[in-house]
């Protein structure tokens, strides 16, 4: 059994967000995709970003590529890779930097590849590298005949192959972090196992940061060393993996747990679920934006949330947080 | 394939997006200003349109007529306005049978049996490759000029470019998730077609037949300057160019008056289409990241 | 008791594409399975497993080229044996947005099947209210248009559908694909107050194994459009008897950091239908593969109560997959 990678103490941040907030501009109203959302992953280390649909994981994935799309406008905060603000950078300067210092591995890797153009062929135009280190690589992300597999075209892979050529891509540009935004979603169940193991093999040589983005709960206990749960735009839990767990503080995040079938027990009949819907984005309620649904509301939780960190490696954005 | 993904316009989110532009609005106004003209001739023209009144030829416009008069003293506001009756009265049908026409084929041949398909396409691919004028011109001398004839020639001449458009979005939404949901349920073949596939395939063959309107009408007038195709004396817009441009240097404001409103309704249909067309696409920009 | 559903021996070849087009690639071959009144029976199989083409095969949106399709002990055959079926059996489409007609409403699309088979609908405003409320869907819904639907929704309008000419059958196809963790409970407590109340039997189709312990009674794995192994739903979870089964139970992401699986039981991926194994065509990726398994294709035979397995070494499976299913 492997144990969970213990929490370095004071690590470097590789790539920092800071009091986020990432907003659109549509019919109804603004959207307010990340309110104010702040997280770190230092080097070596995996972060877990956790949250259903509709909680802005995936425009935080885009933000830490300075990826947003034209309809979107920061209005607060910054992305810091090694001190520099990401979003702050002129063009050039970000295009030199995304792909190679920040890689993102994509949902579905059929979409990421040009199909009329060989493996290879466009490994060799994106990275630069030799046919030889490329070979390598795609050995080490467990492709059998690497040589073959060079010749091949996109659509005659398998989907856990694809995803498997698109981390090799990002690996071989040597990035300083690595996103990977729900990487086995599209994946069978067998693939996707394999697919979580590579990533944690990987871990052993590859000495960045990375970063998995999922609703899958499964993927997020068995890769990542810290977790943040995200809800209607916000980080509402951070902490290490077996806290997030085992010890979840916030009333959300155990809803969520307590939800998953995996988790529950099948001779208990009914499954829970959790009430209601996430907030309308453009209308978002004063205070808590979980507060409608949670069991435990109190009065307060209409007024704004104060994050509390009952451990100097956890925080809880809830009234009940200090508790 | 998705395709509730793409919202389909209700008719309340489709009537704001048209007037919301510009062009939309303008040919809208034009499209409504003709319609009126042409539906409520015979109570808003001031003269009867083929009256003749020699004494009064090529008056200019004055107070007493509006647009002044043609060779024949016959009252050009008068000839213009019945001429927008005819005009699209003649775009209209022969466009709304040929889209009516064309609508059922490319469903049938979309959806039907593939052999049938085989057949209906051979025969939209030979009458497409006759070229419209002559087609048009041999048609009229066997059957001779008139409005029926023109309504025929452009019928025929339109069905296969509408059928094969229809086929074509029938085709790809054959296969489409709704459509194998309600084989499921055990819907027949009609109900299929007439409620499921047509309302869905209709949109963009409906921006076409607004484009093909002004196409139209500016055929007939072709052709009835040519004396091919409205007989006189009824009034056409093209006939009344026609008899004006011989007295081009007497009364230049014959072929003005008539030539106005032959640019405006066409305009004004072209700008429609384009504004449908824009009203009608699904909304993309700025795709939702969350 | 008659099954209300068997199928025996039912094969699908599907006709290669392009150039392949004169061969028939087998994508269903010979499979057997029952789903007896007011049972609970879940196709598993990932993709290349057939399972898709299994449930359009038995609701006839796909041609057969062998074996029999039994519904209530009558075969599906002729066109009126499939009215019959389609009047009495529904299906729940995995992209439950898609499968509803984007221009109609859903008070509409609910009433549809009755309007499809005849029956009378003297208040259809009712009816439609009616079966919303049977889903936990306020009546407002009947006016909205599927696009405006979010993902639950948009199923339970699916189920509220397929419940309308009270069918004795529902297949549901990955019923819980595509919607969160949150929400699934919704869909799946539905179905289980269904089948408690009204004696629903339900072919369900997907490979969320999660979801199979709840709601299945019985399951049914598929490999390369083969059964590689049947029987209750907890002694296959429990003893799996067939390696792919116990890989794939293996396989799955456990939510528990404390219980990481340290290596994976299964290697490469599932072959290709156009290059299909010899032998037992999952040797390629067996954990226990031996000489034998790579020129003899095993057959189904039973290795308990209820249960059977495709394997040359089921039996001795049953105390091997007690040493996979369990965490290290």
């Amino acid at each position: 059994m492997t144990p969970a990678q213990p929490v370095p103490a004071q690590p470097v941040p590789a790539l920092s967000v800071e009091h986020l907030s990432v907003g659109y501009a549509a019919p109804g109203g603004t959207v307010q995709a990340l309110r104010d959302v702040s997280l770190a992953v230092a080097k070596g280390e995996v972060l877990g970003i956790m949250g259903e649909s509709g909680c802005g994981k995936s425009t935080l994935a885009a933000a830490m590529m300075n990826l947003l799309p034209a309809a979107a406008r920061v209005t607060a905060g910054a992305v810091r890779l090694n001190g520099t603000d990401l979003l702050r950078l002129p063009r050039a300067q970000m295009r030199a930097l995304r792909g190679r210092a920040v890689a993102m591995v994509f949902q579905d890797p059929m979409t990421a590849f040009n199909p009329v153009l060989t493996v290879g062929r466009q490994l060799h135009d994106f990275t630069g590298a030799a046919p030889a280190a490329i070979a390598a690589m795609l050995s080490r992300v467990g492709i059998p005949d690497p040589d073959r597999a060079l010749a091949r075209y996109p659509h005659e892979l398998s989907g856990g192959m694809r995803q498997r050529v698109a981390i090799a891509a990002a690996l071989l540009m040597q990035p300083q972090v690595l996103i990977a935004d729900e990487p086995t979603t599209a994946l069978d169940v067998t693939m996707e196992a394999q697919i979580i193991h590579l990533l944690r093999d990987l871990r052993a040589t590859f000495d960045g940061a990375i970063v998995i983005v999922t609703h899958h709960l499964g993927v997020i206990a068995e890769l990542c060393d810290r977790v943040a749960v995200m809800y209607a735009g916000e980080v509402v839990e951070v902490g290490p993996v077996d806290a997030i767990f085992h010890d979840a503080r916030h009333p959300y995040t155990r809803a969520l747990l307590a939800c998953d079938p995996a988790v529950v027990d099948p001779s208990s009949g009914r499954l829970p679920a959790i009430g209601g819907r996430i907030p309308d984005l453009a209308h978002l309620p004063p205070g808590c934006a979980f507060a409608p649904r949670c069991a435990v509301a109190l009065p307060e939780c209409q007024t704004p949330v104060p994050r509390h960190s009952p451990t100097p490696d956890r925080t809880v954005l809830c009234h009940r947080g200090a508790a | 394939m998705s395709f509730a993904a793409d919202a389909p316009a209700t008719r309340r989110g489709l009537w704001r997006a048209l007037v919301a532009g510009p062009m939309g609005l303008a040919g809208l106004i034009l499209v409504v200003v003709f319609l009126t003209m042409a539906l409520l001739a015979p109570w808003i023209a001031p003269y009867d349109p083929v009256a003749i009144n020699v004494k009064a030829k090529f008056l200019t416009p004055s107070s007493a007529h509006w647009a002044g008069t043609d060779h024949l003293g016959r009252d050009l506001l008068s000839r213009v306005i019945w001429g927008a009756r005819l005009a699209l009265g003649i775009a209209i049908t022969s466009v709304g049978i040929a889209g009516a026409v064309g609508l059922l084929l490319g469903l049938v041949a979309g959806y039907g049996p593939r052999w049938l398909d085989a057949i209906l396409v051979l025969i939209f691919d030979s009458m497409s490759s006759l070229p419209m004028i002559f087609f048009a011109l041999a048609v009229i001398t066997v059957l001779g000029p008139g409005t029926t004839t023109l309504i025929l020639v452009i019928v025929a001449v339109s069905v296969p470019g509408y059928a094969r458009l229809i086929r074509t979005q029938t085709l790809t939404m054959t296969g489409a998730d709704f459509i194998l949901a309600e084989r499921a349920m055990g819907a027949g073949p009609v109900r299929i077609i007439l409620r499921h596939l047509l309302p869905n395939v209709v949109g963009p063959l409906v921006i076409l037949i607004c484009m093909d309107i002004p196409v139209v009408i500016m055929l007939e007038a072709g052709l009835s300057y040519l004396n091919l195709g409205v007989r006189p004396p009824a009034p056409s817009w093209g006939n009344i160019l026609a008899e004006g441009y011989t007295s081009l240097r007497q009364a230049p404001h014959v072929v003005i008056v008539a030539g106005i409103p032959l640019v405006l309704a066409t305009l004004g249909f072209t700008f429609l289409g384009e504004g449908l067309r824009d009203a009608l696409d699904p909304r993309g920009a700025g795709r939702r990241w969350t | 008791m008659t099954p209300v559903l068997h199928l025996a021996n039912l094969s699908v070849d599907l006709p290669g594409s392009g150039f392949l087009s004169r061969l028939r690639l087998p994508v269903l071959c010979d499979v057997s399975l029952s789903v007896a009144r007011g049972e609970s029976v879940a196709l598993v199989g990932e993709s290349g497993s057939g399972k898709t083409t299994l449930a359009r095969a038995v609701m006839g949106l796909q041609p057969t080229s062998g074996g029999t399709i039994a519904f209530e002990g009558e075969a599906v055959g002729d066109r009126h044996g499939l009215a019959r079926l389609r009047r009495a059996a529904s299906m729940m489409f995995q992209d439950a947005t898609a499968s509803l007609s984007p221009r109609l409403t859903v008070g509409y699309l609910v009433t549809e099947p009755l309007r499809i088979h005849g029956q009378p609908l003297p208040d259809p405003d009712r009816l439609a209210r009616d079966l919303l409320a049977t889903v936990g869907l306020p009546p407002a819904m009947a006016h909205r248009y599927p696009h405006e639907l979010s993902g639950g929704q948009a199923r339970r309008v699916g189920v509220a559908r397929a419940l309308a000419l009270r069918p004795r059958l529902v297949i549901a196809d990955e019923p819980t694909a595509g919607l969160d963790v949150s929400v699934q409970a919704e869909v799946l407590n539905l179905m289980a107050d269904l089948r408690a109340d009204i004696g629903l039997a339900y072919l369900i189709i997907t490979h969320n194994l999660a979801l199979v312990r709840h709601v299945a009674d019985r399951v049914v794995v598929l490999y390369l459009g083969r059964v590689v192994e049947e029987g209750p739903t907890k002694q296959v979870f429990a003893r799996p008897a067939h390696p792919y089964t116990a890989s794939l139970i293996a396989a799955e992401p456990k939510p528990d950091p404390r219980r990481r699986r340290a290596d994976l039981a299964i290697r490469g991926e599932v072959p290709s239908i156009l290059r299909r194994p010899q032998g037992c065509e999952f040797h390629t990726r067996c954990p226990i593969v031996q000489d034998i398994c790579r020129h003899a294709a095993p057959a189904l035979t039973a290795t308990g109560p209820g249960r059977q397995a495709r394997c040359h070494f089921a039996a001795n499976q049953n105390q091997q997959g007690e040493h996979h299913a369990m965490e290290h």
